[in-house]
C-alpha cells in the first residue's frame, strides 16, 4: 500500500473510532427496531398473531382514510405555525437577556421554567387561561367589547391554534438557551471593531449578531421542525386529539392505530410517510445551509 | 465501503425479521403438585386505592399458604398501553385484570387470554350466578375472563339542594323527562354561587348510555339517528344552564366528585363505584355532602331497575405457566367468597343476590334507603362485545365531544357517526 | 473594559437618557414575560395547598383559605416518593454522563475530521430523530426482552445513552471552532485524541453545559420508557409515582403538584448551577486578532 493510501486508512479509522462509542450503541437498541418497525409498514402485525406481508396495501389503505389526510394537515399547520415564531421569540429573548442586566440569571431561569414544568400543569394553567366562559383571556376580549371570544380548546377551529400557543410557550426557554450559549461564542472584538466604524445597536445585530448565530438557528429550525412533526404529549394532554379530529396529528394517529386497534403494520406506513416527510424536509434546509448558514 | 454497506444492511434486516418473527405460544405446563410453592403474578391498575384487592389476596393466601403474589401495579390511564406492550413482548404473568371491553375484546383476538370454558364445565361453575353478565363476555361460545365487579349506573343526588328547593328526593321509577324537568326546577343562582340540577360528565356514556337503555340499540351500529332524542336533551340542558356545558368541563378539567361534593349540583347520574369513594371521602372529612341514592332514570315505556352496567374480570395469560393456580385465584376471586369481601368494602360484586346487596347495602355511611336503588332488572353493557369496538368507540368519542361543543348540529354529527363506522365495518 | 471618560469624570456612557427608557422598557417586558411564564409556577403551589376537590374549583382561588401543608408530608407516604426519586436520579446522572462522553467523541469525527461516508452517515443520524418513538417503541421492547433486560435499570441507560440528537448538537458547535486552532496544533504534533482532549472539550463547555442541562431534564422527565420497561415499585421513577395519583375514578392533582414542585428543584438547582457556565464560555478565538 502506497504511503498515502496507508495515511488515508489511519485516518478513517481514527474517525471511526471517534464515532463508533456512540454509533454502535446506537444501531443495536435503536437503529435495529427503528428499521424493523419501518419494515413493518410492507407487513400486518397485530402484535401477537405471525406477521404476514402486505406489500403496498397499508399504504393504499391510508391513502383513502380521511383520518389520515386531516392529521397530516393538523400537522403540517401545527409545524407552520410553531416553528418561525419559537425561533423569532426564543432569538429575542436570548439577545435581550445576554445585556449584563440586574437579575439576569434569575430571569432566564423563569424563562426557562415552562419547559421544566410538568405537561399536567402546564396543560391545566393554559387550559384554565383560555377557558371558554371563565378564563382571563375571554374576560379580556368581553371588556374589549368582542361579544363572542372564540371558546379555544373546545373549539374545533381555535383548538389547534390554542397548542401552537402552549408549545411555543413552552418551548421557547429551551431554545432560547442554545441562543445565549452561541451569543457566549461570538467573539467581542467583532462588536468593538464595528462600534468603532461606528455601526449603531441595530446595525450590529443585523450584520453580525445574526449572521454569526446561523448555526445554530439551522440547528434549532431542524430540531424544532422534526419536534413539531412528533408532537404527541402535549396534544394527550390537552386535548386528546379533539374536539373531533381537530388536534389530531400524524403521531396521535400513530398511537392509536398501534396502541388502540393493534394494527402495527399500518401504524408503520403512517411512521414512514411523516419519516419521508421529514426526511425530505430536513434535505431542504441542509441544501440551503451552504446558503444562509456561515461558519467561521 | 459501499459493498460494506450493503452487507450489513443485508445482515441488519435477516437478523430482524428473525429476532421479531417468532409468534407462537409456549408449551403448556402441566399443573404442579399440590402443594409446590407458587408464585403468581397479577397485573392490574390502582393497587393501593384498591380496597378489596389485600383482603381477596390474603383470605386466598390463608387457604393456600403455598401461594405467594407478585404484583405488577400500573397507574390507572396507563394501563392499557402497559399491558399491550407486555403482552406484546412475550410477558408471563399469569392473572391479568380486564379493565373495559376493547382491553378485552384486543386480547383474545389475539389469543392472549385463556378460554375458560372446559374449566368452568370441569370444575362445575354455575354461571347463572352472574346474572347474565358472563354472557355478555362470551364471544363464539367461549368465555375469556370471569368478571368479580359489576358496577352498574344509579342517580346521586344532594338532599340539601332539594330540601332548599322544597322539592322531594328522587323516586325509584323516573323517566329522563321527568328528570329533565326536576333539573330545569333545581337550577337556581348565577356565577360562583349558581347550583345546577344535574351534571353530565364528560364521558360519552353518560350521554349515550340512556339512548340504550330500551335494548333495541346497542352503541355498536350502522345508524344512529336513535341518540337524537336524548342528545337533544341533553343540548337543551346545557344551553338552559340546567347543566354545565362540556367545553367548560373539558377545559377545566372539572371532576364530578369535585363538584358534587362542593354541593354544586343536585343530581348525578353515575356509575356505582362512586358509593365507595364517597364513603371515604365524608370520613376523610373531604365533604359533608348530605347525599342518598336512586335508581337510574329509564325512557318512557321501560321498567324501572333497567341500567347499563361495567364490568371488571380477570382473565389467564396464554403464556402463564402456572394456569391451574390461576384458575384456582379465579374460581376464589370471582365466586361467592370473593364478592362477599367485595361487598363489605364498597364494590358491587357481579354476583348480586339478597344477601350480597345487604352486605354491601349495611355498609358504614351507606346512604339510608338507598339498598332500593341498587335493585335491577336488567343491567346492558355500556359497551357490547365487538371485533373492532375500540376503532368504534373512538369514532363515537370524537362525534361526542363534535356534538357537546355544539360544533357541528346533532344531526350532522350523529350522521357522520353513522356514516364512518359503516366505513369502518365494511373494510 | 476601562470605564468610558466623559468631559474627564467617569460614568454612564453619554447617550444618557435614551439608555434609560429603553432600560425601563425592556425590563417591564423581562416583568411581564417573567409573569406570564411563572403563571404554572404559581397555579402549582397554589393548587398543591388545597384539597383535591378544590384544585380545579373556579374562580380560581390563587391563595388557598385553608392551606393543606399536610400534603407535602402524605406525598411521601402514598407513594414510595423517596425511592422513585434516588431511582430518577441514578438513571439521570448516569445517562446525561455517558452522553456527554459518546456525543462529543462522535461529534469531533462529524465536525472536524474527513473520511468517507461522513456526511451521508450524519444525515441518516438526523433523519433518525424524526422517527417518533411509539413507532418502533414495541420491537424495540421485544428486543430488550430477549437480552434479559426487561425491569432494569440497564435497559433504559443503554437505550437513551446513544442519542442522536446529543451528536447533532454538539457537532454544530464544534463547526464553529476555528479550523486553524486544530491545524495549529496537528503541526505541534498532537494527535487527533488530544486534540479533542486538550482543545475541543475545554472550549466547549457552553454546548456540554447546555447538553447537560437538556439530557438531564429529558431524563428526568422521561415517562414512557420507564412505564414500559419497568414492573417492580422499586425500580420506579418519579413521573410513574406521579401517574399513580390519577386513579380510575379520581384523582389527587393536589398531591401531583405537591410531587412535580419537589422535584422540580433539583432540575432548577442543575440549572442555576450551569449558568455559570454561558457566562464564562467567552470563546477564546483568539489567534490572529
Amino acid at each position: 500500500m502506497t504511503k498515502e493510501k496507508k495515511k488515508a486508512l489511519r485516518s478513517t479509522a481514527v474517525a471511526y473510532s471517534f464515532i463508533l462509542p456512540n454509533f454502535i450503541g446506537f444501531a443495536v437498541f435503536t437503529l435495529l427496531p427503528m428499521v424493523f418497525a419501518l419494515l413493518l409498514s410492507f407487513a400486518n402485525w397485530d402484535g401477537a398473531n405471525p406477521i404476514t406481508f402486505a406489500g403496498l396495501s397499508n399504504f393504499k389503505r391510508m391513502v383513502h382514510e380521511d383520518t389520515f389526510w386531516i392529521s397530516l394537515n393538523n400537522t403540517l399547520w401545527y409545524a407552520l405555525g410553531t416553528v418561525p415564531v419559537t425561533i423569532v421569540c426564543s432569538l429575542g429573548l436570548a439577545i435581550l437577556l445576554n445585556r449584563k442586566l440586574p437579575g439576569r440569571d434569575i430571569f432566564r431561569t423563569i424563562y426557562f421554567f415552562p419547559y421544566v414544568a410538568s405537561l399536567v400543569a402546564v396543560a391545566v394553567v393554559w387550559n384554565m387561561i383560555f377557558h371558554p366562559t371563565m378564563g382571563p383571556v375571554n374576560e379580556l376580549l368581553h371588556l374589549l367589547g368582542i361579544a363572542n371570544p372564540p371558546r379555544w380548546s373546545a373549539d374545533v377551529d381555535w383548538a389547534l391554534p390554542t397548542v401552537i400557543m402552549a408549545s411555543i410557550w413552552k418551548g421557547v426557554g429551551y431554545y432560547m438557551i442554545l441562543y445565549i450559549a452561541a451569543l457566549q461564542g461570538i467573539p467581542r472584538y467583532l462588536y468593538e471593531a464595528a462600534s468603532i466604524d461606528g455601526a449603531n445597536k441595530w446595525q450590529q445585530l443585523r450584520k453580525i449578531t445574526i449572521p454569526m448565530l446561523t448555526p445554530t438557528t439551522f440547528f434549532v429550525s431542524i430540531m424544532l421542525t422534526i419536534s413539531c412533526f412528533k408532537v404527541f404529549d402535549l396534544i394527550y394532554v390537552m386535548t386528546f386529539g379533539g374536539p373531533g379530529r381537530a388536534t389530531n396529528v400524524l403521531v396521535y394517529y400513530i398511537y392509536n392505530s398501534a396502541f388502540k386497534y393493534f394494527e402495527y403494520g399500518y401504524s408503520s406506513a403512517i411512521a414512514m410517510v411523516l419519516f419521508v416527510i421529514v426526511l425530505i424536509i430536513t434535505l431542504l434546509q441542509f441544501r440551503m445551509e451552504k446558503k444562509w448558514v456561515s461558519y467561521m | 465501503m459501499k459493498k460494506i454497506a450493503m452487507a450489513l444492511l443485508i445482515v441488519m434486516l435477516i437478523t430482524t425479521s428473525v429476532v421479531f418473527a417468532q409468534g407462537g405460544n409456549e408449551a403448556v405446563q402441566s399443573a404442579p403438585a399440590a402443594d409446590a410453592p407458587v408464585n403468581l403474578r397479577f397485573v392490574l391498575w390502582d393497587k393501593a386505592s384498591t380496597q378489596y384487592l389485600m383482603p381477596l389476596v390474603d383470605a386466598y393466601k390463608a387457604k393456600h399458604p403455598n401461594v405467594s403474589f407478585e404484583f405488577v401495579d400500573v397507574a390507572a390511564n396507563d394501563y392499557g398501553d402497559k399491558l399491550t406492550v407486555m403482552l406484546s413482548g412475550g410477558d408471563t404473568v399469569d392473572v391479568i385484570s380486564v379493565k373495559d371491553i376493547p382491553m378485552y375484546s384486543g386480547m383474545l383476538t389475539r389469543n392472549q387470554i385463556v378460554p375458560l370454558n372446559d374449566l368452568i364445565t370441569r370444575d362445575k361453575i354455575d354461571l347463572a350466578q352472574y346474572s347474565g353478565a358472563t354472557d355478555e363476555l362470551t364471544v363464539d361460545g367461549k368465555l375469556y375472563a370471569l368478571p368479580f365487579r359489576s358496577d352498574i349506573w344509579i342517580l346521586y343526588y344532594n338532599k340539601d339542594i332539594f330540601d332548599k328547593a322544597g322539592i322531594p328526593y328522587p323516586d325509584n321509577d323516573m323517566t329522563w323527562t321527568e328528570y329533565e324537568n326536576l333539573a330545569r326546577k333545581l337550577t337556581s343562582g348565577t356565577g360562583a354561587n349558581k347550583i345546577y340540577g344535574a351534571h353530565h360528565h364528560t364521558w360519552r356514556s353518560t350521554v349515550q348510555l340512556p339512548t340504550v337503555q330500551d335494548g333495541k340499540n346497542t352503541v355498536v351500529s350502522t345508524d344512529y339517528s336513535f341518540m337524537k332524542p336524548i342528545y337533544d336533551m341533553i343540548i337543551r340542558m346545557q344551553n338552559e344552564g340546567t347543566i354545565m356545558d362540556y367545553g367548560s368541563l373539558r377545559a377545566g378539567n372539572i371532576h364530578y366528585k369535585g363538584v358534587f361534593y362542593n354541593g354544586q349540583i343536585a343530581m348525578l347520574p353515575m356509575g356505582s363505584w362512586f358509593i365507595g369513594t364517597i364513603i371515604a371521602g365524608k370520613k376523610a372529612g373531604e365533604t359533608k355532602v348530605n347525599w342518598g341514592i336512586a335508581k337510574y332514570p329509564h325512557p318512557e315505556g321501560i321498567s324501572a331497575g333497567t341500567t347499563a352496567g361495567t364490568l371488571t374480570s380477570l382473565a389467564i395469560n396464554s403464556k402463564s405457566t402456572n394456569k391451574e393456580q390461576a384458575w384456582d385465584f379465579l374460581k376464589f376471586y370471582c365466586g361467592p367468597e370473593g364478592a362477599d369481601i367485595l361487598a363489605k368494602t364498597g364494590a358491587l360484586p357481579a354476583i348480586r343476590n339478597s344477601n350480597i346487596l345487604n352486605t354491601f347495602a349495611s355498609m358504614e355511611g351507606f346512604p339510608a334507603g338507598g339498598a332500593d336503588a341498587l335493585q335491577t332488572v336488567t343491567v346492558r353493557l355500556e359497551l357490547p362485545m365487538h371485533a373492532k369496538v375500540s376503532a368504534i368507540e373512538q369514532i363515537l368519542n370524537e362525534q361526542h365531544e363534535l356534538i357537546m361543543t355544539q360544533s357541528v348540529t346533532v344531526d350532522k354529527g350523529l350522521a357522520e357517526a353513522t356514516a364512518r363506522v359503516k366505513k369502518l365495518l365494511a373494510q | 473594559m476601562g470605564q468610558l471618560h466623559v468631559n474627564g469624570k467617569t460614568g454612564l456612557p453619554s447617550m444618557g437618557r435614551q439608555a434609560v427608557v429603553s432600560d425601563i422598557l425592556t425590563y417591564t417586558v423581562l416583568v411581564i414575560l417573567a409573569a406570564i411564564m411563572l403563571l404554572p409556577f404559581f397555579w402549582m403551589v397554589s393548587a398543591s395547598l388545597k384539597m383535591d376537590k378544590d384544585v380545579f374549583r373556579f374562580p380560581i382561588e390563587w391563595i388557598p383559605k385553608d392551606p393543606q401543608w399536610v400534603n407535602y408530608s402524605k406525598m411521601w407516604t402514598k407513594i414510595p416518593f423517596l425511592t422513585f426519586t434516588l431511582n430518577t436520579a441514578k438513571l439521570t446522572v448516569i445517562i446525561t454522563a455517558l452522553q456527554l462522553l459518546t456525543s462529543s467523541f462522535a461529534a469531533y469525527a462529524f465536525a472536524k475530521l474527513h473520511f468517507k461516508g461522513r456526511d451521508v452517515l450524519f444525515l441518516a443520524y438526523v433523519g433518525t430523530i424524526a422517527i417518533p418513538w411509539q413507532v418502533y417503541m414495541v420491537p424495540q421492547f421485544i428486543m430488550m426482552r430477549l437480552l434479559g433486560l426487561s425491569d432494569k435499570h440497564l435497559a433504559l441507560i443503554l437505550l437513551q445513552t446513544f442519542t442522536a440528537f446529543g451528536v447533532f448538537l454538539m457537532r454544530q458547535f464544534y463547526l464553529t471552532v476555528p479550523n486553524e486552532l486544530c491545524d495549529a496544533a496537528r503541526i505541534d504534533g498532537l494527535n487527533e485524541y488530544g486534540i479533542y482532549l486538550r482543545i475541543m472539550l475545554p472550549l466547549s463547555k457552553p454546548a456540554l453545559a447546555t447538553l447537560t442541562i437538556f439530557s438531564f431534564v429529558t431524563v428526568w422527565n422521561d415517562f414512557m420508557g420507564p412505564l414500559i420497561y419497568l414492573n417492580s415499585e422499586n425500580k420506579k421513577t418519579i413521573q410513574l409515582g406521579l401517574r399513580m395519583f390519577i386513579q380510575q375514578y379520581s384523582a389527587d392533582y393536589a398531591l401531583i403538584m405537591a410531587a412535580s414542585l419537589v422535584s422540580l428543584i433539583p432540575v432548577v438547582i442543575l440549572f442555576l448551577a450551569f449558568q455559570r457556565f454561558f457566562v464564562e464560555g467567552v470563546a477564546t478565538s483568539g489567534l490572529k486578532g
